[in-house]
């Protein structure tokens, strides 16, 4: 048989994962949600690509030179579907063209290969027809860039070869080479700093993402955890039964982080499948980041859970001393709603910046909110920082017992029943006795 | 020796901001007794139900159930009682079954004691295949006979049901009046009640206060009362006592 608390934690959790609501919301929807995002990207992107290749490109030469038939050897040889026009008239060449596949027309103007060899430049005019602003009529526009700069190329380094018989057209054209170096926190590897890009992106939009999200979910579920027991009037007699109200308060907590957890994890698959199918085109480049310490030691794991655990405690107590005001569960959402700044902010802003870099003052408004040293903690554990993150850790501790001794003064005293906010008059006001 | 009884109130005053809701009420209730507080809406019957059942403190006077002083020794009442608010609901996406196991597993110390409570409760609510069913399928009155013997099947020493029937049709109010009477009869339960009803107060209850503005006008059995205000019904008695007709 299960004790008091595991028997309030189990029916908690039953209720809400019951509760279409939740269920739907928090753990179904962005299951089903992001890859269907993903998906309709994918489809979308390979629908631009496979219109690319069906791409038609016009050309009306009106040179006839040498240069010009180079150019022209030049689209054939990149596969490029070409249709040649006669005629010298380029109005009536783009009204014929109206309507056909042809997105784009070259026109070579007569005088083109005498620039090219007295050493002026080359003239090329280049319509693009466009239908409809979308990605798409943009891509198959640029169709023409390709061929035409790789003419260009060739030209010269075919002029620097006359030029300088005995140098490698490179060393002219690209004469200084690049050796990049990492050396982060004294460790040296040989790469870009773009390498580390993945990392940055992970650091920087990941975590703050990351902890965003678990966090406003598990603050919905813990208001909603105690605005249902008003609202389906159970409450009353939950209060009156043989068990501690903080025992009630814990078991709430306790459900609520089941919830929330299977939420986030939840909004996790989803997310990486949204983002694995959209950038699974991109190339990345591999880095060993154990080379750099920049993978999570056992101790930052440990600090990561710990910080974790501490930061998603104080936001369901706040959540739910919050929403302890309210009579329904549609009034908890509004309370709490509003308590999401103390987690956007600190979110949106850490993505960007660090906040050593911010103005004094916002730096200051930055470290009294709690939530800014859950980003920062979560930060500091990939860089092996311990006592950031114990300082951001401590900070959170002291935060979250704060906030849990004025949900247990609440739950003790009669407040949880009598304690409402009227949003018509907005006071606080207590129940009309009968 | 003199019994003790199963509840004292005395002097009891509680305040909301500015409203006095109740005003010195005191009232003694015996053990395996059925008592009931009787009154228009905002007399104050639900603040004292709310105070004896530990819900709310009083602001002075003071309150004992069997003993157990309300404000000191609240967790030890809790133990005791069984309280059914006015409007109370039942957990809708849980099943009648398990709401009541839920509730069973706080006053059991061993799976079959809980699995007997539940079966009494099975028994009293008259709910049949139905406990198998989501609560948020129950109508009104199937929920109150839920409610009812969630309230009952721990046999407390005190049951404190506010408004018992309150919204209920003829059926089902006759049912749940019944399950009370015989329930208390047979397990020597003391029950404290409020009720607007006063057919109902004179079917069930041994004992009636008439309460009004936080103060009782007369205490009695209903059979005395209507004798003290020369009236053929408690209604009569209430209005008469309380000067309104």
């Amino acid at each position: 048989m299960v004790s008091g608390l595991g028997n309030l934690v189990i029916k908690e959790v039953k209720e809400m994962l019951r509760d279409p609501k939740i269920l739907i919301g928090m753990v179904l929807m962005p299951l089903i949600i992001f890859p269907v995002m993903g998906a309709a990207m994918n489809i979308s992107q390979t629908a631009v690509e496979e219109s690319l290749k069906e791409v038609s490109l016009a050309l009306m030469d009106l040179d006839h030179g040498p240069m010009a038939e180079n150019l022209i050897l030049s689209f054939k040889a990149l596969n490029v579907t070409l249709v040649e026009i006669e005629g010298t008239d380029v109005s009536e060449a783009l009204n014929r063209l109206q309507g056909s596949n042809v997105t784009t027309l070259v026109v070579i103007p007569q005088g083109f290969s005498q620039n090219l060899t007295s050493g002026l430049k080359g003239e090329l005019e280049v319509y693009s027809l466009i239908n409809s602003l979308s990605f798409s009529e943009g891509a198959k526009s640029s169709v023409a860039n390709a061929p035409i700069n790789a003419y260009e190329n060739l030209l010269v380094y075919r002029t620097i070869k006359e030029a300088f018989p005995d140098r490698a057209p490179e060393t002219v054209l690209d004469p200084i080479s690049l050796r990049n170096v990492i050396v982060f926190r004294g460790t040296i590897i040989e790469a870009p700093p773009e390498a580390l890009m993945g990392l940055f992106m992970s650091q920087s939009f990941g975590f703050p993402m990351v902890i965003m999200l678990m966090l406003i979910s598990a603050m919905q579920v813990a208001a909603t955890s105690i605005s249902i027991e008003k609202e389906e009037k159970t409450l009353e007699t939950l209060l009156t039964l043989p068990i501690g109200r903080l025992s009630i308060l814990t078991g709430k907590l306790a459900g609520s982080v089941v919830v929330a957890v299977a939420g986030a994890v939840a909004a996790l698959i989803g997310i990486n499948y949204y983002t694995t199918s959209i950038f699974s085109s991109v190339p990345t480049e591999e880095l060993d980041l154990s080379a750099l310490g920049l993978t999570l030691s056992p101790i930052s794991y440990i600090l990561l859970g710990v910080m974790m655990f501490v930061t998603i405690v104080s936001a369901l107590a706040l959540a739910i001393c919050v929403a302890t005001f309210s009579e329904n569960v549609r009034s908890a959402q509004s309370l709490v709603g509003p308590l999401n700044i103390l987690i956007v902010i600190p979110s949106l802003i850490l993505m960007f910046a660090d906040v050593e870099i911010l103005p004094f003052p916002i730096q200051v408004i930055m470290y009294i909110i709690p939530y800014t040293h859950s980003i920062i903690a979560a930060k500091a554990a990939f860089v092996g920082d311990y006592f950031t993150m114990l300082r951001s850790i401590a900070y959170l501790s002291i935060f979250t017992a704060v906030i849990l001794y004025i949900a247990a003064k609440i739950f003790t005293t009669e407040r949880i029943v009598t304690a409402r906010v009227s949003f018509r008059r907005f006071r606080k006001k207590t129940f009309s006795p009968k | 020796m003199l019994k003790k009884n199963a509840i004292e109130v005395r002097d009891l005053v509680k305040v909301f901001g500015d409203i006095r809701a109740l005003d010195g009420l005191s009232f003694q209730v015996r053990e395996r007794e059925i008592y009931g507080l009787i009154g228009p809406n905002g007399a104050g019957k639900t603040t004292a139900l709310r105070i004896i059942a530990t819900l709310i403190k009083p602001t002075s006077g003071s309150a004992e159930v069997f003993g157990f002083d309300v404000v000191k020794d609240s967790s030890q009442i809790r133990k005791i009682i069984s309280y059914l608010p006015e409007e109370a609901g039942a957990y809708k996406n849980l099943s009648g079954q398990e709401y009541l196991e839920f509730m069973a597993n706080f006053y059991s110390k061993s799976r079959e004691a809980a699995k007997a409570m539940v079966e009494e409760a099975a028994e009293i609510s008259g709910l049949g295949e139905r406990l198998k069913d989501k609560v948020k399928t129950y109508s009104k009155g199937m929920s109150r006979r839920l409610l009812i013997a969630r309230a009952l099947m721990t046999k407390p020493r005190l049951a404190i049901l506010d408004e018992p029937t309150s919204g209920l049709d003829v059926v089902h109010a006759f049912h749940v009046r019944r399950i009370i009477k015989e329930y208390v009869r047979e397990h020597g339960v003391t029950v404290l009640l409020s009720s607007h009803n006063m057919l109902e107060v004179e079917f069930l209850c041994d004992r009636v206060s008439l309460v009004n503005e936080g103060k009782i006008l007369g205490e009695g059995s209903p059979q005395e009362i209507k004798s003290r205000y020369n009236a053929e019904n408690l209604e009569e008695a209430f209005m008469e006592a309380t000067k309104l007709g």
